[in-house]
């Protein structure tokens, strides 16, 4: 049976794969207290907070997924394997539900879309597990690579060709 | 012999018998073909009604299914409302479907199984442990194995019925606990398994029965006659009537096996009367009366439904209990008669109370906005018909523990910022939607301060001006452009006037009547100052501003006049929540969806309805304005926010305020959930509130409530942080003073020092950035 999930790679490695994180730089500034809009006047600007809007943001994604997830994966794959791909689309948006800003759920359901010929949405699932892979050199490659895949199926030969090349550059080679 | 005479005899009397009998044989022959096609009219009006659809079913609509799972943000309180919610009751032991046990903060909870549109789910017994907001531990009961993920039944809120209000919950036979059959043809038709439709001697023992019992016990007519009676609605008494019935009873009994007509009685039978609304069937009266299933019934509640078959109204529990329990501890008496139950079993029975519930709250839709935007979302995909009659299965996205919370939230914020206007202060109407951030689903929307009044859905259907929270999409627009617009430019906050090529004269004013010179562009959004972002909405094109807003997914009327730029464009609150829904994802449009999944009433899937993504707007853009919107609440228009919020939750969001006041706006997100809420008033009166004052109170009263949401937005690839110098936009270092780091799309950071730093900027090497772009 063909395997539409997870070529070749253990869930719980792809679910420990770690990521890069930059300390913010201390902040500071005493901000003006401007009013506008109708903002209540005797309301103090606030200038500085943990994980404020003052700081760059920390690592994007949680990596280390709850058992429920995991469970929800292994039940996804079990379900694309035997074909039916819109149960595993089912799971994974459940998975999605609890884990909304993990990449690895979304790179998946972009796995089973175009596995169901939805190659669009597969590219556009991928681009959003992109989007919340930052700093995750592994998973923006294999995005990279379904991305190809997707342009691939829809003819677009020179779009795969370039997103091959992002995945290999990702891929350091 | 004898024929040849009778022959001869009628030969003999030929003329005579045709000039006398023909016209009677005629008539006779007459009668019996009308007969005959009269039975087979009344064969196929009956087998019609038993075969086609047999019932229309109403379309049952479900709020998301509770998943259960070991660090779900949830209480032990609202566990226990969900649990309430399902009917789900507490008992000191748990051992059937539908009961849990509850130690301090631990339960013990036996789920009910449920057809989902995955397929079957079967009941689980599972304990599960709140610490906190949290659940902290979740196994399995019987072997204590931790458990990863449980879903409990989904709440049911609300049906759509057809025009003419019946309801059913549909039971198979098997389904049906023997007792209660047993009790049925007990009292309503012994013979049942023996006669062919119609027993005429039944009349003979009911009347023997209700002599012996002294009181009314039996009727007398069978089954299949009362369900032919049902199936036609008619109380009429007549002889025809009857006569009717019974052909149609025999007709029945001749086409189809007892055990269907069994069942078909059991879900059509009239068991009550619910306002409008028409109880059919032992299915939906279990529901009605006990808000239990049927299965989970015990035997006086058995014998109390049987007893009701003779007469929903006159025997009805809730205003006639004396006269119910008579008729139940009768039914009971037939039971033990007949040693359906053991004499001492039915004399417990007799003891117990009636326990019939005190009201049934599902007669009105429980979430009537909410069930609206769902009937309007089927209606593009299904026909008015099916969805009142078909018996779909709707799962929508709705979270009750959101919604309660929002309904109580609007309705006592607009109290109070009502209090102390007199009746002016009544007259304020609010409206509010809260979808999930990356899903795009609809948690919760109310439609006004009255969360039960099924009118005027103002989430829907009030269209109003959005003012500024339409910036967000100018600003877009120029930070879409990095070697022209970053965080740090420096607009121009000073007068402006405008005269359009008709000759047009505009002038925007600030909402404080000062202007503020020379702004950081993030300080003009975040402060929300109308002079600086109509000049950057005019120097970038109205046109260029229209786009953006079609990008993102606006679709309505768009006049290209400058005064877009500061919101001169009506929308819903469900349009804005679509409006912010691109920026909270990250610039990917994500369709707001109410609906999950339909099935149809046989429980196979029809439709799903499934997580769609598009991206838009490139990440990096929006993480600008988002970061601009962040400032909003940290220290602009919407910085009361946080004298409820803790201050290390990280939101963004934007007020709006229109001309007089008529419309008070907030919009904003955290990284799990995106809230839109509007206050005015129905005759587009001033409110006397700015968005902060008014719709921002509500928001963040409702928000308070949702949990650290912890934003934790990913940077985007190619976005870097510098220091910089507000009062120049330049860089700074640490001899600035003021100094804030602001993001920026990589190569697009100012390249010159403020005069505030003192020492060397490294500039970065256009070498390096190049390569960053591609890591």
């Amino acid at each position: 049976m063909k395997s539409y999930i997870l070529p070749g790679i253990p869930v719980v490695l792809l679910l420990l794969c770690a990521q890069g994180c930059s300390t913010p730089p201390p902040v500071r500034y005493p901000p003006p207290v401007v009013e506008q809009d109708g903002t209540t006047p005797d309301v103090p600007a606030r200038p500085v907070a943990p994980g404020g809007v003052q700081q760059k943001p920390g690592p994007s994604t949680v990596m280390a997924s709850s058992p429920a997830v995991v469970g929800l994966l292994g039940q996804a794959e079990k379900q694309a394997n035997s074909g039916d791909l819109e149960a595993a689309a089912a799971s994974l948006e459940r998975a999605i539900r609890i884990e909304p800003r993990n990449p690895l759920l979304w790179y998946h359901l972009a796995t089973v879309r175009l596995a169901q010929q939805e190659a669009a949405q597969a590219e556009q699932l991928a681009a959003k597990s992109n989007s919340l892979a930052a700093g995750n050199r592994l998973q923006q490659s294999r995005n990279w690579h379904l991305i190809a895949r997707a342009r691939q199926a829809l003819g677009d030969g020179d779009g795969a060709r370039a997103a091959e090349r992002r995945a290999r550059e990702l891929e350091g080679r | 012999m004898a024929r040849g005479r009778k022959r001869g005899r009628r030969k003999s009397r030929r003329k005579v018998v045709r000039h006398r009998s023909s016209p009677w044989l005629r008539l006779i022959l007459l009668l019996c073909l009308l007969l005959a096609g009269y039975v087979v009219y009344l064969d196929l009006q009956v087998r019609q009604q038993f075969d086609g659809k047999r019932w229309s079913l109403p379309a049952r609509v479900y709020a998301r299914p509770l998943d259960l799972y070991v660090g779900r943000e949830l209480t032990a309180d609202q566990f226990q409302t969900e649990l309430r919610a399902l009917y789900y009751r507490p008992v000191k032991t748990a051992t059937q479907p539908g009961r849990f046990a509850k130690n301090r903060d631990e339960f013990h909870v036996i789920t009910r199984p449920f057809t989902f549109w995955d397929g079957q789910q079967n009941s689980a017994s599972v304990r599960v442990r709140f610490s906190g907001n949290k659940v902290s531990a979740l196994a399995d009961a019987a072997t204590g194995r931790p458990a990863s993920l449980v879903r409990l039944d989904p709440v049911l809120v609300g049906s759509f019925y057809p025009a003419h209000n019946e309801d059913r919950v549909l039971l198979k036979l098997d389904d049906v606990p023997v007792s209660l059959t047993d009790a049925l043809i007990a009292i309503e038709d012994r013979g049942f398994y023996k006669h062919h439709g119609v027993a005429p001697l039944a009349i003979l023992r009911a009347l023997w029965a209700n002599v012996r019992a002294r009181g009314v016990v039996q009727g007398g007519s069978t089954l299949t006659q009362q369900l032919v009676k049902n199936f036609f609605l008619s109380s009429e008494r007549t002889l025809t009537r009857k006569l009717n019935e019974a052909i149609m009873a025999l007709l029945l009994e001749w086409h189809y096996e007892k055990d269907e007509i069994l069942e078909a009685y059991l879900n059509e039978v009239y068991l009550g009367q619910d306002g409008k609304r028409a109880v059919h069937g032992f299915g939906l009266a279990s529901h009605f009366y006990f808000e239990k299933p049927l299965a989970e019934l015990n035997i006086e509640q058995y014998a109390l439904l049987v007893g009701l078959v003779k007469g929903p109204s006159y025997y009805n529990p809730r205003r006639h209990p004396e006269r119910a329990r008579v008729r139940r501890d009768l039914v009971l008496d037939v039971m033990a008669d007949l040693g359906l139950v053991e004499r001492d079993e039915a004399a417990r029975a007799k003891n117990k109370p009636l326990e019939v519930s005190k009201q049934w709250r599902k007669a009105i839709n429980t979430f009537p906005a909410f069930l609206d935007l769902v009937r309007r979302q089927l209606q593009r995909d299904y026909r008015d018909e099916d969805i009142t009659s078909e018996g779909l299965t709707i799962f929508t996205t709705l979270d009750p523990q959101l919604q309660w919370q929002l309904e109580q939230t609007l309705a006592s914020g607009l109290q109070a910022l009502g209090k102390g206007r007199g009746t002016e202060g009544g007259k304020l109407e609010g409206a509010a939607v809260v979808t999930s951030v990356q899903g795009g689903e609809v948690l919760a929307l109310a439609g006004g301060r009255d969360p039960k009044f099924a009118g005027f859905n103002r989430a829907l259907d009030a269209h109003r001006q959005v003012g500024s929270l339409l910036k967000p999409a100018v600003y877009l627009t120029a930070l879409e452009q990095p070697q022209r617009y970053t965080l740090a430019t420096q607009l121009d906050d000073s007068p402006l006037t405008f005269t359009a090529r008709n000759g047009t004269v505009w002038k925007p004013g600030n909402y404080d009547k000062m202007s503020h010179g020379k702004v950081p562009l993030y300080q003009a959004l975040a402060h929300s100052y109308n002079i600086s972002t109509a000049r950057l909405g005019l120097d970038l094109g109205i046109d260029s501003i229209v786009t953006t807003l079609r990008r993102l997914g606006v679709e309505q009327r768009l006049n290209p006049y400058p005064s877009l730029v500061l919101g001169a464009v009506e929308m819903s609150p469900l349009q804005v929540a679509g409006l912010y829904q691109t920026f909270a994802s990250g610039g990917f449009l994500t369709p707001l969806r109410a609906i999950n999944a339909v099935l149809a009433a046989d429980k196979t899937p029809l439709q799903r309805y499934s997580l769609s993504v598009r991206a838009v707007v490139e990440p990096a853009p929006v993480y600008l304005v988002n970061t601009a919107l962040r400032y909003v609440v940290r220290e602009g228009t919407g910085r009361s926010l946080y004298q409820v919020l803790p201050e290390d939750w990280d939101i963004a969001g934007k007020t709006g305020t229109t001309d007089d006041l008529r419309d008070s706006w907030f919009a904003g997100f955290s990284g799990d959930h995106l809230g839109v809420v509007w206050i005015g008033r129905d005759d587009n009166a001033s409110t006397g509130l700015t968005g902060s004052t008014g719709a921002l109170r509500i928001w963040r009263d409702l928000f308070r409530h949702f949990g650290n949401p912890g934003m934790n937005q990913p940077v985007a690839e190619n976005i870097e942080y510098h220091d910089i110098d507000p009062a120049t936009g330049l860089l700074a270092d640490a001899g600035c003073e003021d100094a804030v780091q602001l993001p920026f799309i990589v190569g697009s950071a100012p390249y010159e020092n403020a005069p505030c730093a003192r020492g060397a900027q490294v500039l970065p090497n256009p070498v390096d950035w190049f390569k960053e772009l591609f890591q």
